[in-house]
């Protein structure tokens, strides 16, 4: 596999730009547009040395309900690998534009808590294509070591909607919900303000209309701002070692009402967000515990 | 019924380093910096789902929003989520006020175990709304029609949009609290030299606790820093005496080095009756014996802002049945290298202690080298409220290495309070 080492984050915005362009029938066939390739390229990217800035850290952690704590969020490493993420997607040979694709599932895992004044280096790299019911799907999986220890794993699973394979098609398990713990009121804006301290600035999270020409009638909030939201709201019951797992449901339309639900047992725990007046599932997630790794 | 009093522990401590305002800690709130330095004392002390007596702390600049600040910070640590928590604020006075009121109640055995403590930012300050904009917002609020509140708002004047900053003023007189102090030394005769000179001691002090690993334990990195920020050893009388003053005018004599900076920061003191410590095989460092407060009249009487600890000390020290003497360790707080100097230039003043104090003999002078042997505020910075909880932590493990001694801490506060409090060794006094 080939290996490319980026010595900072790439700018995510022309990043988007590229992403959006294959959308366009017949840019694919320019070299520098994404969507010439049949299958995902096998190319890792890295970035050697990624820090921490504190007011970035601060701002993230206020947007997502974190305390600052001397332990960054398991999911702002996520916003850290993010960059890289678009950049794959951005390749000429990848099979389609990042605008349109759906994370459909997120997991972590959180080897040992991991120190803003540490130095870390990420990559990620994409899985082929697997077919699903409702179009096809691949992983971004991004790894991030503290000097050789892998100190986080992020495992992202995007869904290209087109022809699928009906056959392929799960019933989520009619489990009871995890009783409801919190309500929590998502203002206008908060895409926005998400999008400002992730640098994740797709469109469809920033204004109702620009959200419009990708198929959704208003802005909706990032999966990952509610993953992060559950996890803070879990924050003094989250072990050091973890590995959390979060299925996409249907999008939050901004404003929104939801419910948060959790259920702590010695298996580990579940929640869920829900819409608070109609019930809408929106995010299913667990955390088990895993072997602590030592600093 | 006759309570039975016990022992009170000091366990342990731990803060996280300070920093100067809008430094390192910029975009740190109080809640934050209380709960990373929480962390590191459950960690080091594995109190992870312990229900604890209770933690009591505060702040003195603090939020409105910040309502049940300790609580909130408790409910998302690893203490049990039954631990009751609360805030008290007595400006810097705080942390040791704080640890005073844990202590009483372990003291009278309604509680076994509880941690005290304090922060405070400066940088990430509470601004409020400009008091005419809310009186015309609160008016809009009690009008019921709209064409009423349509009315008030020609009331709206553009200089309605300046907020109102906390000052670091004392409401009655106006004055700061380094102007007050500026009026202490020059009252006292405090030279700027002598102000110099404790200032590099505690700087160098400081330098060498570091250096010798004694604040291993009583530190949590937060943020990118490990050590103090304001810390700056190896300094010299020529290089402070070009200092211009600050306050006192022209001929003042307290610079920027010789009063603390504005800081921001936290800390935390486990305190525990004998039984629950040893029970978790936690050590003992010392035992709080002894604690008063007192408060002086700086609006009418004219006494010096910050020389309330010069009353409680006596009252303290009549009750223990010893006199100042007593101590192998003087933790005097360093709010300004003058109040320190004021402190103890009252101490010896006979016709101080006889006409403000009501005594006979003056309490007498203390042996310097005693005193703030492990740097003080003006080299740590002083972030109001966690000012205590350094000092306690502090002068508990001292007295632990040493195995035997006695300690007394002295904290000036705002508004003319002060509090005082006496730590033992654990291993007996001599």
């Amino acid at each position: 596999m080939a290996t490319r080492e980026l010595s900072g984050p790439p700018s995510i915005l022309p990043l988007y730009a590229k992403a959006a362009l294959p959308m366009i029938p017949g840019a694919s066939m320019l070299p520098f547009v994404p969507g010439s390739g049949k299958d995902v390229p096998e190319l890792e990217l890295v970035m050697p040395e990624v820090t921490f800035d504190a007011k970035s850290l601060a701002a993230y952690n206020r947007v997502c309900g974190f305390t600052l704590r001397d332990a960054v969020p398991s999911t702002y490493i996520h916003v850290l690998a993010f960059p890289l993420h678009m950049a794959l997607m951005g390749e000429p040979n990848f099979p389609f534009g990042a605008v349109g694709l759906v994370h459909v599932n997120n997991t972590i895992t959180q080897h040992r808590p991991v120190s803003m004044s540490e130095t870390l280096s990420i990559k990620v790299t994409a899985s082929k294509l697997r077919p699903h019911a409702k179009g096809k799907q691949f992983d971004m999986v991004a790894q991030a070591k503290a000097g050789r220890t892998i100190v986080w794993e992020g495992v992202s699973t995007y869904l290209r909607l087109g022809k699928g394979d009906p056959s392929l098609k799960v019933e989520h398990e009619k489990v009871e919900d995890p009783p409801v713990s919190a309500t929590w009121r998502l203002e206008g804006g908060l895409g926005r303000r998400y999008a400002s301290a992730s640098g994740d600035r797709n469109p469809i999270h920033l204004y109702d209309l620009t959200a419009k020409p990708l198929g959704f009638n208003k802005a909706i909030i990032h999966g990952m701002w509610t993953k992060a939201r559950c996890l803070a709201a879990l924050e003094s019951v989250l072990p050091d070692a973890y590995k959390v797992d979060v299925q996409f449901r249907k999008p939050i339309p901004l404003p929104s009402k939801v419910t948060f639900g959790e259920e702590i047992s010695k298996d580990g725990i579940r929640f869920a967000v829900r819409n608070a007046r109609k019930g809408t599932p929106h995010l299913d997630g667990t955390v088990v515990q895993v072997a602590a790794k030592k600093r | 019924m006759t309570p039975t009093v016990r022992r009170v522990a000091v366990v342990g401590g731990n803060r996280i380093p300070f920093a100067r305002s809008n430094g390192p800690y910029a975009h740190a709130s109080n809640s934050d910096m209380l709960a990373a330095a929480l962390d590191g004392l459950i960690e080091r002390y594995n109190l992870q789902g312990e229900t604890l007596g209770e933690v009591v702390a505060g702040a003195v600049l603090k939020h409105p929003r910040d309502r049940d600040l300790t609580r909130e910070v408790v409910l998302g640590s690893k203490l049990a989520p039954e631990t009751p928590a609360y805030d008290v604020q007595q400006a810097c006075g705080t942390g040791l006020e704080t640890t005073i009121a844990v202590a009483n109640k372990i003291a009278l055995g309604q509680i076994d175990a509880g941690i005290a403590g304090g922060v405070d930012t400066t940088s990430d300050a509470p601004l409020a709304l400009n008091d005419d904009l809310r009186e015309v917002l609160l008016d809009a609020n009690r009008i019921p029609d709209t064409a009423g509140r349509l009315k008030l708002l020609t009331r709206l004047r553009p200089g309605m949009i300046k907020p109102a900053i906390p000052a670091n003023q004392e409401p009655r007189t106006g004055l700061s609290m380094g102007e007050h102090c500026a009026i202490m030394a020059s009252e006292w005769g405090i030279t700027r030299e002598a102000q110099d000179e404790l200032t590099i001691r505690s700087h160098n002090a400081l330098a060498a606790a570091y250096d010798k690993g004694f604040q291993d334990d009583l530190i949590t990195p937060y943020l990118g820093l490990e050590r103090d920020q304001n810390l700056r050893p190896g300094s010299t009388p020529e290089k402070l005496a070009k200092l211009k003053p600050v306050f006192g005018g022209p001929e003042g004599t307290m610079t920027a080095a010789n009063s603390t900076p504005l800081s921001d920061g936290a800390s935390v003191v486990l305190l525990a009756s004998e039984e629950w410590a040893k029970a978790r095989n936690l050590p003992i460092l010392a035992y709080i014996t002894e604690a008063q407060t007192a408060a002086i009249d700086h609006v009418h009487k004219r006494e010096g802002l910050l020389m309330a600890p010069a009353y409680a000390m006596p009252t303290m020290l009549d009750r223990a049945g010893i006199t100042l003497q007593d101590f192998d360790i003087y933790e005097i707080h360093e709010a300004f290298a003058a109040q320190v100097l004021c402190t103890l230039a009252a101490w010896e003043d006979p016709v101080f202690c006889k006409e403000r104090l009501g005594r006979s003999a003056p309490l007498g002078s203390i042996d310097t080298e005693k005193l703030n042997i492990n740097g003080g505020s003006l080299a740590a910075g002083h972030p109001f409220a966690a000012t205590g909880g350094r000092i306690v932590a502090g002068l508990a493990k001292e007295l632990s290495e040493r195995g035997s001694g006695r300690g007394v801490i002295s904290i000036c506060a705002a508004a003319g309070q002060g509090v005082v409090a006496i730590l033992e060794s654990a291993g007996g006094s001599k």
